[in-house]
C-alpha cells in the first residue's frame, strides 16, 4: 500500500518539526509541512493527504479560511491545533473541522489519533 | 513621513516581532515540557508492565514446575531446592546467569517432560528394563519439545534437555560432553544431585552435607564439570543448609 499523506500547517517551523518528528516512525506516512494556509491548500491539491493538521492563527490565509476551502475539496480528516483558551470551537466544526487538538498538545494523544485512522497503524 | 516618524515605525515593528518571538519561544517551551511529562508517564508505565510481565513469568513457571512436582509425592520441593542451589553454585562461580531469570526457569522445569512418562514407569519400584530406561530417558527431550516455543523462557529450554548430559559425554539425550554442554545444565547437575543425597528418599534415608561433597568431588570430571564442583567445593555448609531448611519438603 502507497504511504498516506499528513499535510502539517503551522507557521511556527519548531511545531511543525516537532509534530513530524513524532510521526515519522508511525506507519507509512507521507509527512508534508506547509507554513500558512495558502501553501497547506496547494500542497493539498497535490498530494491528497488523509489527515491534516491545522494550526488556527497564521499569516496570509488562517486555519479557520484554510479549513472551510480545504473542505469544499478533500474529505481529509481535519484536526484543528487550537492554543489554550481559544473559543474556536464551533467556528471550526462549522468550517469543517473533525477533531480539535489543545496546544501544547500530548504527544501520545497525537499518536494515539494518527494510530486510529483507518488504513494508518503503528509499525 | 519624517525620518523619526520612520525610526518610531520601525521601533514599533521591531517590538511587535519581539513580542511575537517571545510568545513563540514561550510556546514551544511548554510545547517540549508537555513532551517530557508523557516521556516521563510513559517510561513509569513502560516500568510497571515490564515488572508485571516478568511477575506473570514468574508465576506462570512456577505453576508448570508444581504440576509436575504434584505427581511426585516423594520429590516435594525438589525443583525449587535445585534451582535454590542451582543459583548459588552459579553465583560462586561468578556466572551472569545467576542474574538471569531464565536459568531459575530452566531448573524450575527440567522434569517438565516426566508429564508424558506413564506411572507405571515413573513409580516402578524395581529396576527398569531397557525398553522402560529408554522411555523414561525420553522425558528431557519431551520436556524441550513442550517449551520449544515459548520465547521469553530462552536458554532454560537447553537446561531441561540437557540435564542429565554427562561431563564425560556418557549422559543423554544427545551424548554431549564438556563445554558442548550448556553451563546452566553442568551446574544443574550438581544442584540436582546435591539434593537428590540429602533428601530422603524410599530407598535410602537422607545424607549429610559432608559425604554428600565426597560423593560429587568423587565424579569430578566424569559426571561432572570440574569447574562446577570446584565452586561447589568451596561453598559454605551453611549456605547449602540454609537452602534446604527453606525449600524443606
Amino acid at each position: 500500500m502507497s504511504a498516506r499523506t499528513v499535510l502539517i500547517v503551522d507557521d511556527d517551523p519548531f511545531i511543525r518539526k516537532l509534530i513530524a518528528t513524532t510521526l515519522r516512525n508511525v506507519g507509512d506516512l507521507d509527512l508534508r509541512q506547509a507554513a500558512d494556509g495558502e501553501e497547506a491548500l496547494e500542497l493539498a491539491a497535490a498530494h491528497r493527504p488523509v489527515l491534516v493538521f491545522l494550526d488556527v492563527e497564521m499569516p496570509r490565509l488562517d486555519g479557520i479560511g484554510a479549513c472551510r476551502r480545504l473542505r469544499a475539496t478533500s474529505d481529509a480528516t481535519i484536526v484543528m491545533l487550537t492554543a489554550a483558551g481559544e473559543e474556536l470551537e464551533a467556528q471550526a466544526r462549522d468550517a469543517g473541522a473533525d477533531l480539535f487538538l489543545s496546544k501544547p498538545f500530548s504527544p501520545l494523544d497525537l499518536l494515539r489519533l494518527v494510530d486510529g485512522l483507518p488504513g494508518v497503524q503503528a509499525s | 513621513m519624517g525620518a523619526r516618524e520612520s525610526e518610531l515605525s520601525e521601533i514599533t515593528t521591531l517590538r511587535a516581532d519581539l513580542e511575537r518571538h517571545r510568545r513563540d519561544a514561550l510556546e514551544q517551551e511548554r510545547q517540549l515540557e508537555r513532551y517530557a511529562s508523557d516521556l516521563a508517564d510513559t517510561y513509569k508505565q513502560e516500568r510497571a508492565r515490564a515488572q508485571e510481565l516478568q511477575d506473570s513469568y514468574v508465576a506462570t513457571v512456577r505453576a508448570l514446575a508444581n504440576a509436575v512436582e504434584a505427581r511426585d509425592a516423594y520429590t516435594g520441593k525438589h525443583a525449587e531446592r535445585v534451582a535454590a542451589y542451582g543459583l548459588e553454585i552459579a553465583r560462586a562461580m561468578g556466572l551472569h546467569l545467576a542474574e538471569e531469570a531464565q536459568a531459575e526457569f530452566g531448573f524450575l522445569l527440567h522434569d517438565v517432560g516426566k508429564v508424558a512418562i506413564p506411572d507405571s514407569i515413573l513409580f516402578k519400584p524395581d529396576p527398569l528394563d531397557v525398553a522402560e530406561r529408554a522411555l523414561m530417558q525420553r522425558h528431557t527431550i519431551i520436556g524441550w519439545e513442550i517449551l520449544r516455543h515459548v520465547s521469553f523462557l530462552g536458554e532454560a529450554k537447553a537446561v531441561v534437555r540437557s540435564h542429565h548430559e554427562r561431563w564425560d559425554g556418557a549422559g543423554y539425550p544427545d551424548g554431549l560432553a564438556g563445554e558442548a554442554i550448556p553451563v546452566a545444565a553442568r551446574v544443574f547437575a550438581v544442584a540436582d544431585t546435591l539434593d537428590a543425597l540429602t533428601t530422603e528418599r524410599p530407598y535410602r534415608p537422607r545424607m549429610g552435607i559432608g559425604p554428600a561433597r565426597a560423593i560429587i568431588a568423587a565424579e569430578s570430571g566424569t559426571q561432572f564439570d570440574p569447574a562446577v564442583v570446584a565452586a561447589f567445593r568451596g561453598m559454605d555448609d551453611a549456605v547449602l543448609e540454609r537452602i534446604g531448611r527453606e525449600h524443606a519438603s
